[in-house]
């Protein structure tokens, strides 16, 4: 297979999807040209400058960094269109009319580059009516390419190819979708919907029918449909809103136009009250109200019985609510089926239709059921597939319950369950997963990129993952290999709930360090998402209370010799981030040798929030790393490169993705971003290998670091006296503060004067403690605690 | 009174416009600037001789980094002067050039020249930090209580005038929609144009094929008056120097770019060139206030002054107070009950501008312009408040 070159990209279409997929390209680091149509007036580019403008004020971000946005060009139709020839994708992402988009095929056809990969973003629309709207040349190069809302954050794009579509070129895509894009691929057929929305968009029907039928409250059904059975906390109706109400509705439309014969057409249609709503104007999220709307700070929700809003605050029966929370699906099924609560009837309900639709529809509409499943966890994100709940609940009786209540006219459709279901015990097995259409067991893709996911999302039945060999472990760690990638790269995996970092994860790490140190050639620190949440909070708060300090100083002076033990280990430490790597957390990776972060990875030295400071050495990483810019600079005051820093630690200010992370100093430019997590394992321990390999020495403990001093602390001060004089920050906010900014000012020595790093961490280790003997930081520790949420005091 | 020989005249002042921050200027150098208002003035006075301009006294509120190393000295060599005139760049913050004036003033007076230049330049976006290019504080400040409101930003003791005189957020809103309203109405009736130089802007691009093409745009008018900035729109901004505060960025001065010239001379001299002197430097003042409510400087300032040219209040007729904050500009004036028309009649620093130590310099050539339009002001005066606890008042009589 040959590498599928893509130096630039081109969008066309700056709507939600266009726009946001144009800002995920420039996030890995592709130029692209933005298109839409010419403005009416003022700049002819205005269309796409507003869509730029508006995505800097969306939350989530589309950009992984502030200033990304300046690597998407803006142009438009009327007088840019030579510029495709530049660009060797060209994703198009305008509305969803097929005249609209063969028009403007017919436009862009022209100026294409040779050998250009033409894709189309339609959700809905048949590829293979948009292929035949393409030159005959151009044919092999096109394809559907469907990203999920929003783009940088939901994995799941559905490949589809036409008719006439290269099957070099869609491997080569599905390649660099998922290494460069960081996306997770399903391979989906030119059926309407195709996988994701087809099931997902059935499902929301079941929802909106079982909700009528059994009268229950919109914001019932959302306590129903969200995290309790693992799905998003937006459940049903709020991601409605989100989604807009009349994109719902026009979904619904076209599977009530495309799909005249599936056997639950009937149900293709937008109830009554979605209508009243639309033709109101209240869309949703967009407009401020839909099903949900906002009223001062009480969220209100529209109650059908009442025709108005009302509070929103609905509750679970406990029955159910118990139910719910088995630890044993097939009980759970079984109990649920039976429970007379209209609560337990509608969640086995919506539960047996899904599966319903899906065993029947399977064959037509996806390769296999795994990709079923992995397509409605990455398009939705749903713990679980629908075949693998099924299956986990017991693939046989489950079968029964679904026949049975067909038989009895219980659900949606009449049509029975294909054949196969009651031939087999599961659709997921260790050599594939079932293809209805083939009637045969599908393994997974041989794509060689997926050599590079050590541990990639596995649907319930697939043969377990290679665990590797243990090589030490104790209560907090575990020392392993994979002989098979590297025999001597050592992992060493933090095994503490949420990864926090207790005295027993900090003994396992400098104990797994000196193993390594003597029988391996490097070390990775990895584990799944997250990185890790920081100290052991509840550690700290009982030595607290037992006014155990002398304990305190002695745990902190431990971290700090494990995150130097990281740090100066005699073989390279490379941490492997990914998700949170907060306090603790950061400091560890702010030690490693280098860092291989995932895109998503949300660091930060967030220590003011309950009261303290960066002490396991994450203040004199950011002394150090003030010293060594300051040296670049012709007077070499290291004051400009702490003030910055002060700022991000007093405000406990958390980078929003790697490459933040790099602009705020916890990781460096030299560092590696990858933006599937699914990869960051292999590239982790190729990059500790390559490290093994070249000239890495460990870093020398300095002496003579240059520090801001007294003067430094004084100036961090200026910015405390007028805030809290402001009233935007309390006294004990001060205190906590001026304790960072002593730290990462090295103490009230002179000014640019010299200390040693030791030094520093004494000053920092002080703070730390002198924090803790405070009552109001035994508060804010006391309330994290207990709330999961910072105090105010 | 004071112990002179003789008395000092304005003759001549000159200032360019007055660009917001970032805005116009952002990459003009404010010795650049200097240089430009010097060349006009020594140009508006065509048979000087400049061998006899015994120095030139610039006022510059950051004197640093660009406006660093005696950036008068600089700035008059750059104009062209001769090499035998000198140079000194002094610091009263937004003073400066006030007290420039009121020093160039003082050497005439003495006897010890009959011909000096007071100036000020100012350049806000050459700044990285509003309080300069590397701020860093005395420890000192912050171990006694009593030392801590040196620290205070401008805003924060803007809202602790406002508390402390209980001025309203309405009114401050109010009086800075008023400050606009009459900046504009000033430009449209070309009430500026005789004490302006329209200056033109030099930008150094990057060009075809690796030239550099270099852009030119003339600025004649302030940057900052905004018709759209009405009590309404104002009324909408958030306090952004306390949580629960009134100061906003509306009811505050603008951060500006600018440099003014001012030519004085001696009786003697003036004879000897056959001028016409504008106004005779009465008076000048200088007084402490807390720190923490250095807005109402102005109040101790103002009264010396006027004692100290024999005056009252009532026979100023046009008073150029520079409106820091709308909290301290009205806390000033219902102190000393200063008549609001008489106050600011072309706007203030909300809608104008203000470029710190260009400021005192840039208003005397506003307030000389002021006295050659009408022949009935009889007494002109200048004020202002200063960062960490002052005020400056000066008084300047038709002759």
């Amino acid at each position: 297979m040959s590498r599928l070159i893509i130096r630039k990209v081109a969008v066309l279409g700056a709507g939600v999807m266009g726009a946001q997929i144009a800002a995920h390209c420039a996030n890995a680091d592709l130029p692209v040209i933005l298109f839409d149509l010419p403005a009416g007036e003022g700049d002819a580019n205005g269309v796409v400058t507003k869509a730029l403008a508006a995505m800097k004020k969306l939350d989530p971000a589309p950009f992984a960094a502030k200033d990304r946005g300046r690597f998407v060009e803006a142009a438009n139709y009327a007088s840019d269109l030579a510029r495709l020839g530049e660009c060797d994708l060209v994703i198009e992402a305008i509305a969803e009319k097929m005249e609209w988009k063969l028009d403007l095929y017919a436009k862009v056809a022209p100026h294409l580059k040779p050998g250009v990969v033409f894709a189309s973003n339609t959700s809905g629309l048949s590829i293979h009516a948009l292929a035949a709207g393409m030159p005959e040349g151009l044919r092999s190069r096109f394809c559907g390419i469907h990203f999920f809302n929003p783009p940088r954050y939901m994995p799941l794009v559905e490949l589809i190819p036409a008719a006439e579509t290269d099957p070099a070129m869609l491997d080569a895509l599905e390649a660099w979708l998922t290494t460069r894009l960081g996306k997770s691929i399903v391979r989906a057929k030119d059926t309407p919907n195709f996988v994701a929305n087809r099931v997902g968009v059935f499902s929301i029907l079941a929802v909106l029918h079982h909700t009528a039928r059994l009268g229950l409250a919109f914001d019932e059904v959302d306590l129903l449909t969200g995290p309790r059975i693992g799905r998003p906390k937006s459940a049903t109706f709020r991601t409605a809103d989100v989604v807009g109400l009349d994109t719902l509705a026009h979904v619904v439309g076209t599977m009530q136009a495309t799909l005249p014969n599936d056997p639950w057409h009937a149900y293709f249609e937008s109830p009554e009250w979605l209508r009243a709503l639309i033709a109101k104007g209240a869309l949703g999220q967009k407009t401020r109200g839909g099903i949900y709307r906002k009223q001062g700070k009480q969220i209100q929700v529209l109650d059908l019985g009442l025709q108005d809003y009302r509070d929103s605050g609905d509750e679970v029966f406990p029955d159910v609510d118990a139910i719910l929370k088995l630890k044993n699906p097939a009980e759970k099924f079984a109990q649920l089926a039976a429970h007379p609560h209209p609560q337990a009837q509608f969640l086995w309900s919506i539960f047996r239709d899904v599966f319903h639709y899906c065993a029947v529809h399977l064959g037509d509409i996806a390769d296999n059921a795994r990709d079923v499943d992995l397509a409605m966890r990455w398009g939705f994100g749903w713990a679980q597939g629908p075949f693998e709940t099924w299956q986990a609940a017991g693939w046989g009786e489950v079968a029964k319950m679904i026949d049975d209540d067909i038989r009895h006219g219980r659900a949606m459709s009449n049509v029975p369950l294909p054949p196969w279901v009651f031939e087999r015990d599961g659709v997921h097995a260790p050599e594939g997963s079932w293809s209805a259409a083939q009637g045969a067991l599908k393994p997974r893709a041989s794509l060689p990129v997926y050599q590079r996911q050590l541990y990639p999302d596995r649907v319930f039945g697939e043969a377990p993952d290679d665990r590797g060999e243990t090589l030490w472990e104790n209560a907090g760690v575990r020392l392993w290999r994979r002989a098979d990638q590297d025999a001597r790269i050592g992992i060493v995996s933090i095994t503490s709930k949420m990864h926090a970092i207790g005295e027993e994860v900090m003994d396992g790490m400098l104990e797994a360090i000196a193993h390594a140190e003597t029988d391996l050639d490097g070390l990775v620190i990895w584990h799944p998402a997250p990185f890790a949440v920081g100290a052991n909070l509840q550690q700290v708060g009982e030595a607290c209370r037992a006014g155990r300090f002398e304990l305190l100083e002695r745990m902190v002076a431990k971290f700090q010799q494990t995150s130097m033990a990281i740090k100066h280990a005699q073989i390279p430490v490379v941490a492997a981030v990914q998700g949170m790597a907060l306090g603790g957390g950061c400091e560890f990776a702010m030690h490693a040798a280098h860092r291989v972060l995932a895109l998503e990875s949300y660091v930060g030295l967030v220590e003011a929030g309950v009261g303290l400071i960066p002490a396991g050495g994450g203040s004199k990483e950011f002394a150090l790393q003030a010293h060594t810019m300051a040296r670049r600079t012709a007077g070499g005051d290291v004051f400009p490169f702490i003030q910055t820093t002060f700022q991000t630690i007093a405000m406990a200010t958390v980078a929003k993705s790697a490459i933040e992370a790099v602009e705020l100093g916890f990781a460096r430019a030299s560092d590696d971003v990858v933006f599937n997590a699914a990869e960051l394992l292999h590239a982790a321990i190729r990059r500790a290998r390559a490290l093994a390999e070249s000239a890495w020495r460990p870093a020398l403990i300095d002496s003579a670091v240059k520090v801001a001093g007294r003067d430094g602390i004084a100036t961090c001060e200026l910015m405390l006296v007028n805030m809290a004089e402001g009233g935007f920050i309390s006294a004990h906010d001060y205190r906590v503060a001026k304790a960072a900014a002593t730290a990462l000012c090295g103490g009230e020595v002179n000014s640019n004067s010299r200390v040693g790093e030791q030094w520093i961490l004494d000053v920092e280790r002080a703070q730390f403690v002198e924090l803790l003997k405070t009552e109001k930081t035994q508060q804010r520790i006391a309330h994290m605690l207990e709330t999961g949420k910072p105090l105010r005091n | 009174m004071s112990k002179q020989i003789q008395d000092a005249y304005i003759v001549a002042a000159v200032r360019t416009p007055v660009a917001r921050r970032n805005g116009a200027f952002r990459h003009v150098r404010p010795d650049d600037m200097l240089a430009a208002v010097l060349r006009e003035l020594v140009a508006r006075v065509p048979n000087l001789d400049g061998n006899e301009i015994g120095d030139v006294i610039t006022g510059c509120a950051m004197p640093e980094a660009e406006q660093g190393m005696n950036v008068s000295r600089i700035g008059l060599l750059l104009a062209g002067l001769p090499d035998a005139v000198p140079g000194i760049t002094i610091n009263r913050f937004c003073a400066s050039g006030l007290q420039a004036v009121a020093d160039a003033a003082n050497r005439i007076r003495l006897g010890e020249a009959d011909v000096m230049i007071a100036a000020g330049t100012e350049s806000m976006s050459a700044m990285p930090q509003i309080m300069g290019n590397k701020v860093s504080l005395n420890p000192e400040i912050f171990a006694h209580a009593e030392n801590v409101d040196i620290a205070y930003g401008m805003g924060l003791t803007a809202e602790r005038v406002a508390a402390q005189w209980s001025v309203s957020r309405e009114d401050q809103d109010a009086f800075a929609a008023e400050s606009h309203r009459r900046a504009c109405a000033a430009i449209a009736a070309g009430q500026f144009d005789a004490e302006i130089m329209p200056y033109a802007v030099k930008s150094w691009l990057p060009g075809e094929g690796g030239t550099v093409r270099i852009a030119e745009r003339v600025l004649s008018h302030d940057e900052g008056p905004r018709l759209d900035s009405t009590a309404a729109t104002l009324a909408k901004l958030r306090p952004v120097f306390a949580a629960r505060g009134s100061v906003t960025a509306g009811n505050s001065s603008q951060m500006s770019d600018g440099a003014a010239a001012v030519l004085l001379m001696s009786e003697v001299a003036i004879k000897r060139y056959n001028l016409a002197p504008i106004a005779r430097f009465a008076s000048y003042a200088v007084a402490g206030v807390p720190p923490e409510v250095m807005g109402i400087g102005p109040v101790e300032a103002i009264p010396r002054a006027l004692r100290r040219a024999g005056l009252g209040i009532d026979d100023i007729g046009w008073t150029e107070l520079n409106e820091a904050f709308a909290a301290q500009a009205l806390a000033v004036m219902r102190q000393l009950d200063l008549d609001p028309v008489k106050v600011n009649p072309l706007g203030g620093a909300i809608a104008l501008g203000h470029p710190l130590g260009a400021t005192g310099a840039i208003r005397t050539a506003t307030l000389m312009a002021a006295m050659q339009r009408d022949p009935g002001l009889r007494h002109g005066m200048i004020s202002m408040c200063i960062g960490t606890g002052m005020g400056a008042a000066g008084i300047f009589e038709r002759v």
